[in-house]
Order: structure tokens, then sequence, then C-alpha cells
């Protein structure tokens, strides 16, 4: 709980660096003040490929070890991970209205490929609200876990693979596209994003250690109530 | 009784059920017809458009109708059916195999009656040369549906809402099946190869069957 709190802290503070440096660095030319969305809008993709990663690493760990830490972990990841997205998702739409002048293009792989993503994972959690049974949602969950991240390296090549509207990676090997003061402002935005999203997974798995020993000490409605015995009837 | 054997005889007793029950010929394929029916006439009577969106309309209904092929009753197995099977000693990636070569059977079935549906209804212009192409693209979107329909049904076995779900797990993970059959026929148009969008089909059949076969006990285990 206490390591919860200071990963909280730790990630309030470097979110409040990130969007200081966001809003000090240069305007773009071409994409005038909209270009700062980016900032907010690719940390939060590569959170939440960070996130589904991290789904299909605990699931296969579950199926290997069998242990409930595994399961509480890829939950709580897909559930950031969605959230995470649906920020992206969110933020590319608002970006993409201001500078393309549509929200939604179809000329971008990446838009349509990331909802796809999306809904497989809105299944991964509706699957999980279905089965009542930890062990049976567990074991069901991780096979899930384990092949929905196929699509992960689809979203993030689809700029590659496909002619897109969406632009290429930004920061290569051999170099960035843009100048140093943006450069910095988005890495300080990705430290800042994992941050959250390590903080926010570990909160989440708080909360479902909770419900677990919530839910052991609860007694089902049904075993309040005794079958009378006929000895204990008299008028029969 | 080896792999393979096992793997046949699956396959055969699921034909055979299929058979007697006919879900795929009496219910699902009338069924998606009508919905290539609804089409032009939601659309209005524009020729034009109605030949123009005839592939994109057959891919569309395939895929979304298709689900419901690999999710069909003769392919839910109750529990005492699993417990049969567990005693027989079947091996679980046999099971999968002999699911996805019945499944694959019916849903190529569905989707060539399907193609044949579209072209009189539709009258759609196709590229020169396209049997072939078109026939390679659905067998092996045929496959991959199934075998995602079949793990998709294997890891909601027994919920009370596992068609929903299971078509609500399939549909999205069915993309690049979709995407590689569509833009078959599209390259073929437009002469830019079609080499590409095989390979995607075929990686992804691919990568589902090693996930079937290789996460076969698992998926045993889930659905007790």
């Amino acid at each position: 709980m206490r390591t919860t709190r200071i990963l909280m802290v730790i990630a309030a503070i470097s979110l409040g660096a990130g969007l200081y440096l966001t809003f000090t660095s240069p305007t773009d030319r071409l994409q005038g003040e909209f270009t700062r969305i980016v900032n907010i809008h690719a940390p939060s993709m590569w959170v939440a490929f960070l996130a589904f990663g991290v789904t299909a690493l605990a699931s296969i760990m579950w199926l290997i070890f069998k242990r409930t830490a595994w399961d509480r972990l890829a939950e709580a990841s897909v559930e950031t991970g969605v959230i995470f997205t649906a920020t992206g998702l969110f933020t590319g739409m608002v970006w993409g209205q201001a500078v393309w002048g549509r929200a939604w293009d179809w000329a971008d792989p990446r838009m349509a490929s990331t909802a796809v993503m999306f809904f497989v994972y809105i299944g991964y959690l509706a699957l999980r609200k279905a089965i009542p049974d930890p062990i049976m949602r567990a074991r069901r969950s991780a096979i899930l876990g384990a092949i929905a991240v196929i699509q992960v390296p689809l979203v993030y090549f689809s700029v590659n693979l496909f002619r897109s509207l969406h632009q290429t990676q930004s920061i290569r090997p051999d170099g960035a596209t843009m100048p140093d003061a943006m450069v910095v402002a988005l890495l300080v935005n990705f430290v800042a994003f994992t941050l959250l999203y390590v903080a926010l997974t570990a909160a989440r798995i708080q909360v479902a250690k909770a419900e677990e020993e919530r839910a052991a000490e609860t007694v089902p409605a049904g075993d309040a109530v005794t079958t009378p015995m006929l000895s204990e009837v008299e008028d029969v | 009784m080896s792999f393979w054997d096992q793997a046949v005889e699956i396959a055969r007793v699921d034909l055979q059920v299929e058979r007697r029950i006919g879900d795929v010929l009496r219910i699902i394929l009338p069924f998606a017809v009508v919905a290539l029916l609804v089409f032009p006439l939601a659309l209005g009577i524009d020729l034009a458009a109605i030949t123009r969106i005839g592939p994109a309309v057959f891919w569309a209904i395939g895929v979304l109708f298709g689900m419901q092929v690999a999710l069909r009753q003769a392919a839910d197995d109750r529990p005492e059916r699993r417990d049969l099977y567990a005693l027989l000693g079947v091996d679980p990636a046999a099971r999968f195999v002999g699911r996805s070569m019945s499944g694959s059977l019916l849903m190529l079935g569905f989707l060539l009656a399907l193609m044949v549906a579209t072209l009189l209804l539709y009258s759609p212009r196709l590229p020169e040369g396209w049997p072939i192409p078109a026939a390679a693209a659905i067998l092996l979107t045929s496959i991959g549906l199934t075998e995602l329909g079949t793990l998709a049904g294997e890891v909601t076995a027994g919920l009370r809402n596992r068609t929903a779900l299971a078509s609500l797990i399939v549909a999205p993970l069915a993309i690049p099946l979709v995407l590689g059959g569509a833009q078959t026929l599209e390259s073929l148009a437009r002469d830019t190869g079609i080499l590409p969008w095989l390979l995607l089909l075929f990686a992804t059949d691919l990568a589902l069957a090693v996930a079937g076969v290789g996460l076969a006990r698992p998926i045993e285990e889930a659905s007790r």
C-alpha cells in the first residue's frame, strides 16, 4: 500500500514536469499549438502497447505457474491499457480534427487498427466479467490474453506496412525528426506515463486483493438458511 | 489411434452431427443471403453503387456470419462429451485440429455459396483471372476464421452469453483475415501484387494454428 502511494506521488511529479515541458516546448510551424497533443497521444499509446504486452506475459506465466498474482497483474494491466488506449484514440481524434480536418480518417490504418485492438481488450474484460469462478476466469482469460497480443505488432507497424496519413516513428536509431526541446518534452512524458501506468496497475492489484479478501469473508445467501428438520416441526 | 487418426475421426463425427442438425445449411446460410439482400434495399436502387460494393459486402457478411458457422451448435461440446473425450484419451491438440478441419470445410462451403449469391445479386465487376486468387483467399480465410472461432468457442464454453461474447472476441481478431481476403481482389484489380495479402492470411492461419495446438491442454482444462 505504501509503495503504491510512493509510486503515485512519483508519477504525479513526473506528470507535472511533463506537462510543464509540453507547454514550454516550441510550437510547430505547420501544426501550431496542436502539436502539444502529441505529448499526451504518443505516450498514451506507448503505455497501451506496454500494458497489453505485460498482460500477455502475465497470462503465459499464469498458464505455467498457476499463481493468482499473475492473474491479478494481467487484469490490472488490461484495465489500465484500455484506459490509455481510449486516451490515445481520443487525443488522436482531436489532433486529427485540428490538423487533417477530420477526426476519423480511413486513410490512416493506425487509427482503425488501434480501435480494433481496443475492442479486443474490451472483449477480454467482458469475458472476465462473465465468469464467476476465479480459477476458470483466470484460465480462460490467460488463454485470451496470450492470443490477443498478436494484434499489438500489427497496430504498431501498420504505419510502415500500409500507405498511411499517420506519420512514422519520429524518434529513430538514426536520430529524431524534431527539435531537441520537443524530443526532451516527449521523452519526459513517456517516462511520466510509464510511471503512471506502474502506479495505476499497482493500485488496481491492491483493489483486486481487497476484493478477493472480501469475497472470501462473504457468506453466500443460501448458507444462512438451514433446512428444517421434521423432528423440529410440531404441527404436522 | 495416432494423432491424425483422432483428428480425422473428430472431424468426421462433427460433420455427421452437422449433417443431422443442419445449422449452417438451413439457418445461417439463408440468414446471410437475407443480409445480402438488405444492403441494396437500404442503399436504394443505385446499380453502379451496388456493383461497386459487392465484394466488400461479401467479405463483411462472410466474416460476420462465418462466426456463427464457427460457433454453431454442433461445435459446442457439452461437459459430458468433453469427459468422454478425456476418458478415451483423445489428445486435446487433435481435438482442436479435428474441429478446425470440419469447421474449415463447412466455412469453405458457406463462403463459396455466399460468393455465388453475391455474384448473382450484385453482379460485381471482377478483375480478369479472379477465380483462382479468390478461391485461395476464401480457403485461407475459412481456415483462419474457423481456428479463431474454435478458440473463442472453447474460451467461452458453457457460459450463458456464449454466442455474443465469442462474437465480440472473434470480430476484432478477424480483421487481418478480412483485410487479407478483401485486398487480394483489390490488388489483383490494381495489379499491385496479391502475394503480400495471401501471405498475411497464411501467417494469421499459422499463428492461430500454433496458438491452438500449443494452448490445447490449458484450453481443455479451461473449458471444464
